[in-house]
């Protein structure tokens, strides 16, 4: 075929450059956003802005408190940095729904919505007589989706302790069997390390909003062709809990409850982190010839004997794993993570047994991340500019679309600074009747 | 809403009843996506290379084999229909094109360019089918420095490449590999924002698309604060074991008997229960930790979460659970994977769920965890040996008759499983069982007789 190469081609036409000039996925839709203090709701409706919904944020009059959720209490132009990343391309509105006219209010707006998203305690909806059931006979369209600690049913669902990551985490079953282990004879008190650990970005959120946003175009499609919304149920404690691959499987046929297993992998040999000279690297390797190839790759070829090694089974049990384990550290420690990550790839086009080759990859601190060229050229840490909070760097979107490119407009805005445009254009207040409605407390 | 939720789970339609979906992809990040579509009630062909099949067959937790197949396989790859097809082969790739024309979605996870050698590309498939969506997942992307480098990749690269891992460790201590296959499972899930959304543009447009995610970058973006925070400061952001940076307090603490217990309590009065519960409601009104804000500041963090964690201390898990209720802060176990597949309100919910299926027996497996009132998702099968649904899929699909699928055994385009474990049905299969469309014996094998 004489054709473009295929990356050049790709690029072409995804390339976040010319983002602004391609049409948006998501343009005709209005979605709601009455997340509350849950990184998750926020997190859902930033996907689908992206994609170029019009999202409208409604918080309290005094504001999120997501808002003050910022490391070290660290504040830009006093938003928290938390905020700053999520509140992306949405509107923000004030409405006060303990007020009958604020709840009035929002009834007028899920009547030309297409998705409404809420993160309070199940029943408060309802109470407040804007939940689904009230809502859909207003907007039988409507898409209601609500993410809570425990789900809309369920005996725990009335349960009313707040939800936060790290409690998500904890409720999944992943903290428990990540860490380090303690050593033999030592105490927790001389290893405070050495205790189930959490992930620290809040990837617990981010599961429960990104399932929540693909619930939402689901049921955005069933819609399509049936004109039917619907009510949509995430609990926080289920999402995590749900990239657990084979720890309820394995319970279930042997009763066997994993455990913390430190920086190795139950599930594969060779597939750990390893100590270089100058920091950490990940090696990788599914197939007993990638690890025969990391042998070779550290000259250990005869010394361990790799032409001779059969199953990749002998090495996965773990003993045998806590016994290389200490060798291939050795091995790597002689190393910088530079020229290991150099040899792997070396290896892959000139060693005994290239192409194939173990995985190699520096283990980076963000700082390390952000400065990659590769991201760099791939517009991952592309800075926005924003009118309020000047150049910002945030992440940009994780996938690249050839028609339909998700874009980052704005970084955020001060509370409720888009009464004026949102009020007016769906309920026609013009500044005399907002500026009661402010004085009555309403918005 | 919800009454009856998991009674009536059938007797709705799934959101997705309709769509068709292609997939060439091994181990998790790639049958991911198209796992969670068919929870949606999408049908999805999943294309094996025979006789050995998807990599993550070998996957073997510890030597734990799930019904004579590895434990790893099932997660991402319920409710799948199974061909053993080999893309290698002319004929192969002429059976995946007669499938492309008539399906919406192709999934992908091998290295850039690939799929296009085998003739089954974006570019080639859109010649014939100018409505399909489809996406490429790997570590790096289809373009840059990496991919030109044909960088190898998987799971833990992208923990480790993307600062994941970095953030997800102690203080001074090595970076930290999740247990978890995080960057597989969050990207496997993430790629389907974008697959789904290009679907509705594709009811009002009629036009398809093509995607790419790099799971690395899919990791970063779950990393918010991290971002703005590098950018102000000019400084790496740094981990913190247990402790939320952006949130205080909130950690993991020890009780007397060495259980663990994570506490949450940073709203108000949230905050005041908490010191309440500890006999010290005078900290709410401590200049250092009144406020959020000022509370989140390094020195102040420390010197709560000191306070909180020598309390801890002194106390059994179930206390500190029950002043939790009522004081209205946030507790929690550290729940393993034995509390998970108990858990009565996860049945009620019907979130764990039980499948009954013909090959591997009654088992429990995760639902697809959002509930939908009107299109309720649902699994409804297990895992299947390679090749197992290759006579169906040719017959309804495709039309063929026994003697075109005859031929394509003999040139190699079709096969079935190899005779290992974790590749073939299990000892006790009797032949028959859970075959859709062909039960007679010396058909169902392809003539090969055995």
């Amino acid at each position: 075929m004489q054709r473009q190469p295929l990356t050049e081609w790709v690029r072409e036409r995804d390339d976040p450059k010319i983002a602004n000039t391609r049409p948006e996925a998501l343009d005709d839709l209005t979605i709601l956003d009455l997340s509350y203090n849950n990184y998750g709701g926020c997190y859902c409706t930033s996907l689908l802005s992206e994609l170029g919904a019009q999202v409208i944020r409604i918080e309290p009059p005094e504001g999120d408190f997501l808002r003050t959720c910022t490391p070290y209490g660290l504040l830009h132009k006093n938003e928290g940095l938390v905020y700053l990343s999520e509140g992306r391309n949405k509107f923000h509105v004030t409405l006060n729904l303990k007020d009958p006219k604020g709840r009035e209010m929002l009834k007028s707006l899920a009547a030309q919505a297409d998705v409404l998203v809420e993160t309070y305690h199940p029943g408060v909806m309802d109470d407040w007589g804007i939940g689904y059931e009230q809502l859909k006979e207003i907007n039988p369209r409507l898409i209601f989706a609500s993410i809570s600690p425990w789900g809309q049913f369920g005996s725990r669902s009335k349960n009313k302790m707040p939800d936060y990551e790290n409690i998500a985490q904890a409720r999944g079953s992943i903290q428990y069997a990540t860490g380090e282990m303690l050593p033999e004879g030592k105490t927790y008190d001389e290893c405070p390390w050495a205790v189930p650990t959490k992930a620290g970005p809040w990837i617990s959120w981010a599961s429960a909003g990104t399932f929540m946003a693909a619930g939402i175009l689901s049921a955005l499609y069933y819609r399509d062709r049936t004109g039917e919304g619907q009510a949509l149920d995430v609990a926080t404690a289920e999402a995590y809990a749900n990239f657990d691959d084979w720890g309820v499987l394995i319970y279930q046929e042997h009763e066997y409850i994993v455990e913390r297993f430190g920086s190795l992998d139950q599930g594969a040999w060779i597939y750990c982190f390893a100590p270089t000279k100058d920091g950490a690297v990940f090696i990788g390797g599914l197939r007993l010839e990638m690890w025969q190839a990391f042998a070779d790759m550290v000259g250990k070829w005869d010394d361990w004997g790799a032409a001779d090694f059969e199953h990749l089974g002998d090495f996965m049990g773990k003993e045998a794993q806590l016994k290389w384990a200490p060798l291939v550290f050795a091995e790597t420690r002689k190393y910088t993570t530079d020229e290991l990550v150099a040899m792997s790839l070396k290896y892959g086009k000139e060693g005994r047994l290239a192409p194939i080759t173990p995985v190699i990859a520096p283990v980076c601190n963000p700082m390390e991340t952000m400065t990659d060229a590769n991201w760099l050229d791939r517009g991952m840490f592309t800075p926005v500019d924003d009118p309020v909070y000047g150049p910002v760097v945030v992440v940009q979107s994780q996938y690249k679309m050839t028609e339909t490119p998700p874009r980052v407009k704005w970084v955020c805005r001060p509370v409720g600074y888009d009464n004026d445009f949102i009020y007016l254009k769906y309920l026609s207040l013009g500044p005399t009747r907002l500026t009661k409605l402010k004085e009555a407390g309403v918005v | 809403t919800w009454r009856n939720y998991k009674e009536n789970k059938n007797s709705r339609p799934a959101p997705l009843k309709g769509i068709k979906v292609l997939e060439v992809a091994t181990l998790l990040l790639g049958p991911g996506g198209p796992g969670f579509l068919a929870k949606l009630g999408a049908e999805v062909i999943k294309c094996e290379m025979p006789p050995m099949g998807d990599t993550l067959r070998s996957l073997v937790p510890f030597g734990f084999f799930f019904r004579e197949h590895g434990c790893g396989l099932t997660h991402p790859n319920l409710s799948k229909y199974w061909i053993g097809l080999d893309l290698h082969k002319p004929e192969g790739q002429k059976v995946f094109r007669d499938l492309a024309v008539k399906a919406d979605i192709i999934e992908e996870n091998m290295r850039p360019g690939v799929l296009e050698k085998w003739n089954v590309g974006y570019r080639q498939i859109k010649e014939i089918n100018p409505r399909i969506i489809y996406i490429s997942k790997n570590g790096y992307g289809q373009w840059g420095r990496y991919a030109d480098e044909n960088r190898p990749s998987n799971d833990g690269g992208s923990q480790a490449a993307s600062g994941f891992a970095w953030m997800s460790s102690f203080p001074g201590k090595p970076p930290l590999k999740s247990r978890l296959y995080t960057a597989d499972a969050y990207g496997g899930l993430m790629g389907e924002i974008p697959v789904l959304a290009a679907l509705h543009y594709r009811e009002k447009t009629g036009k398809g698309q093509y995607i790419e995610m790099s799971q690395t970058e899919s990791l970063m973006r779950t990393m918010s604060w991290v971002w703005p925070y590098q950018g102000i400061t000019g400084e790496p952001a740094m981990p913190s074991g247990n402790r939320d940076q952006c949130v205080c307090p909130a950690d993991t603490f020890r009780c007397v008997d060495d259980t663990f217990v994570a506490i949450a309590a940073p709203a108000p009065e949230e905050f005041k229960g908490l010191c309440t519960a500890m006999g010290k409601p005078e900290l709410a009104e401590d200049p250092r930790f009144k406020d959020h804000l000022v509370r989140l500041q390094e020195e102040n963090a420390v010197a709560i979460l000191g306070i909180i964690s020598d309390w801890v201390r002194t106390m059994t898990f179930d206390h500190v659970m029950s002043l939790a209720e009522e004081h209205g802060f946030a507790a929690s176990e550290i729940r393993s994977a034995r509390d998970i597949a108990e858990d009565p309100h996860f049945r009620e919910r019907d979130y764990i769920t039980e499948i009954d299926d013909p090959l591997d027996g009654p088992m429990i497996n995760y639902d697809f965890p959002v509930m939908m009132s009107k299109t309720p998702p649902r699994v409804n099968w297990s895992v299947r040996p390679v090749g197992f649904d290759n006579e169906y899929i040719m017959a309804q699909v495709l039309g063929k008759n026994k003697q075109e699928i005859k031929q394509l055994y003999e040139c190699g385009a079709l096969g079935k499983w190899a005779d290992v474990k974790g590749r073939r049905p299990a000892t006790t299969w009797d032949g028959k069982t859970g075959l859709i469309l062909s039960r007679e014996p010396g058909y169902t094998d392809g003539g090969r007789g055995e």
